[in-house]
């Protein structure tokens, strides 16, 4: 064939009906897809088994479900809350301490030294006396304000040795604190701790102490004789 | 799928394809119901009999292990609200006490070895939003009756005695003054931490050559001889803390019901505000007078 | 706070002044109130009118001798039962020998009440004071 004649050429364009159908089912599915839409009827529910167990129920949809009695309950409102009723459990705690340590509060103002006049101040000289009879004297150096756990610093020397010892204000082991003697002026500082300082150093207070000790024997006695005098 | 026309709209196919696929649809099986194995277990022929002993692998041995070691009763859920001191007005010992407190704490539900495989209590503490909730865990607490949960916690138990009814709730009362208790919860989280601060190492030197590694360790671990390998367990460093501790044998200094307060000695890991789960001490002998109150005893 | 290379007053009358600890015994850590160490005699103490009242007490230690001796004073703070704190403002030690009985006989000095609970009463009963 030399060349094809016009009426062929026209009818080239049928020649794609005359090719045969490719062999592939997939392959004429994609096509046909792409070409045009296909009618597929409507998929129907698939029967549900009677007698269905109750575990396999909330595999359906919700719909078809029965209704679960269970299903709308009520929300229970919260019960009230100890949060609430009791903010502060460690203050509460440590409160209730308090109340058994210091029933009269008389600790509590011999230290709270911000608010109480008569309270130690650091710069005094304070003698403390244990419960085992031990006594310690010494210069109070700071006030520890920490609740429960307030507590004072005392320095003294013995056998020109310093010794520091803080002393839990609400210990029980804590017999009676006692004021030798008030600073002789104001402390501009709240913690002297410069008095650990060899050029500031007090040295020892046993003497002061004794002193206090003794003047307060005297008076003692002197307020026992009027009462003997009485009898 | 290949989208869906009406019928009128529709094109005609070729039948002898369409047909096919339609004949496939009629053959599917009927919906089943149900998780099934493709492998259904086969019972062992060997080892197993009535006249055998138990394996020591299965979960009925588990159990009989276990047995002396699990509470009777379940504990409760706390939180760490800080730390003070207790005198002991006798002796004037100080003692250093954690103070944790209990709210609403309620049993939410069982856990049963029918069921389950063991025996615990399930508790939950405090109160959520019930619109910060997903529905099945608001489903989950409406069904038993109590209100949304905070905090939801196992309590395991040794038997069916120690199964508190659900809804009952946990107060402070449930610990007696004087009990020991174990104390369990996260410790603070100290994030990603070096093997100095992790784990104690020593570190390297600050010199002779050193240069960049300090605070590094050395080798980890043998060449060739050990297998060229890096051995697992290996110390190295990672996140540090915030992960679950266990303080045991805890005594209890006071109780307070009324406001849910519950002083143990000591300290209890986790910063203030962490949730603390307290439950008898496995290490001291069960508590007299609550051996006699269980339900069933 | 007591550990190798720590030097220490001594406060008892065996002659020695001071010491310097080479060893904490039955410990692991720094030593405090009441624990055994092993010292070093550093410096003798000069004994004026003590020598020719008792020439054996002063002839007891010598420089260089390797003691054993129990710690009775520390710098570093003590904390007590009841919560309370004390520390001192020197380290110091008393000599003993190997079975714990005090080598001198006399002391002079403040020492720790920690020693009655760590069994040394020998010693706290000899010290002028305690606290």
């Amino acid at each position: 064939m030399a060349s094809p004649s016009p009426i062929l050429r026209q009818l080239g364009c049928f020649r794609s009906l005359l090719k045969p159908q490719p062999q592939s089912l997939l392959q004429t599915g994609l096509n046909r897809r792409a070409l045009s839409t296909v009618y597929s009827a409507k998929p129907t529910p698939k029967p549900i088994p009677e007698n269905l167990p109750e575990q396999f129920i909330r595999q359906l949809p919700l719909h078809l479900r029965p209704k679960d009695p269970k299903a709308r309950r009520p929300i229970p409102p919260p019960p009230p809350s100890a949060f609430n009723k009791c903010k502060d459990p460690v203050g509460a705690v440590a409160d209730a301490q308090l109340a058994v340590l210091d029933p009269t509060g008389e600790r509590r103002a011999l230290f709270d030294y911000r608010r109480s006049q008569r309270s130690v101040k650091p710069g005094d000289i304070v003698r403390v006396t244990f419960k085992n009879g031990d006594p310690f004297n010494g210069v109070c150096l700071s006030i520890r304000l920490r609740g429960l756990d307030t507590s004072f610093l005392l320095r003294n020397q013995l056998t020109k040795v310093g010794v520091e010892m803080a002393v839990k204000v609400y210990s029980p082991n804590v017999e009676s604190v006692e004021i030798v003697q008030r600073a002789a002026s104001r402390k501009r500082r709240a913690r002297l701790f410069y008095m650990r300082n060899p050029k500031h150093d007090m040295g020892t207070v046993e003497n002061i102490v004794t002193n206090y000790i003794r003047q307060k024997r005297m008076l003692s006695g002197k307020k026992r004789a009027p009462v003997k005098a009485k009898k | 799928m290949t989208p869906r026309l009406p019928g009128k709209l529709a094109q005609n196919s070729l039948p002898s394809i369409w047909g096919s696929r339609h004949i496939i649809r009629s053959q599917a099986p009927i919906r089943t119901f149900g998780i099934r194995s493709l492998n259904p277990p086969v019972n062992s022929r060997y080892n197993v009999g009535h006249g055998l002993p138990v394996l020591k692998s299965t979960p009925t041995a588990a159990l009989e292990r276990k047995a002396n070691t699990l509470p009777l009763r379940t504990g409760a859920i706390a939180t760490k609200k800080g730390m003070t001191a207790m005198y002991d007005t006798e002796t004037g010992k100080r003692i250093p006490c954690t103070v944790l407190q209990l709210d609403r704490v309620e049993v939410v539900s069982h856990k049963t070895v029918q069921k389950h495989g063991y025996y615990a209590v399930q508790l939950g503490a405090g109160w959520r939003r019930p619109a910060n909730l997903t529905k099945s865990l608001l489903g989950h607490f409406t069904s038993s009756g109590i209100s949304p949960k905070r905090h939801v916690y196992e309590f395991r138990v040794k038997d069916e005695s120690g199964l508190l009814a659900v809804g009952k709730m946990v107060n402070a009362d449930w610990f007696q003054e004087g009990q020991y208790i174990d104390a369990r919860s996260n410790s603070k989280g100290k994030g990603f931490a070096g093997v100095m601060k992790r784990h104690g190492f020593g570190g390297q030197d600050r010199s002779h050559g050193v240069s960049l590694t300090h605070r590094s360790l050395g080798s980890a671990g043998p060449s060739q001889g050990g297998g060229s390998r890096v051995y697992p367990g290996k110390k190295m460093a990672g996140n540090m803390g915030n992960e679950q501790n266990t303080v045991q044998n805890l005594k209890i200094l006071k109780v307070d019901p009324e406001n849910g307060i519950v002083v143990v000695n000591g300290s209890v890991s986790g910063p203030k505000g962490c949730v603390v789960r307290i439950q008898d001490a496995i290490k001291k002998p069960w508590p007299e007078d609550i051996l006699s109150s269980l339900p069933s005893s | 706070m007591i550990q190798l290379k720590t030097m220490l007053n001594c406060i008892d009358n065996s002659g020695a002044a001071v010491v310097e600890c080479v060893n904490v015994l039955k410990k692991k850590r720094p030593a405090t109130v009441g624990d055994r160490i092993v010292v070093v005699v550093q410096k003798q103490r000069s004994f004026g009118p003590d020598t020719t009242n008792n020439v054996g007490i002063a002839n007891k230690v010598r420089r260089g001798d390797i003691r054993h001796a129990v710690v009775v004073r520390v710098k570093k703070e003590m904390q007590r039962p009841d919560g309370s704190i004390v520390k001192f403002d020197d380290n110091a030690c008393v000599l003993v020998n190997k079975s714990g009985d005090p080598i001198g006989t006399r002391m002079n000095g403040v020492v720790a009440t920690e020693l009655r609970s760590r069994q040394w009463s020998k010693i706290l009963s000899l010290a002028p004071m305690h606290v």
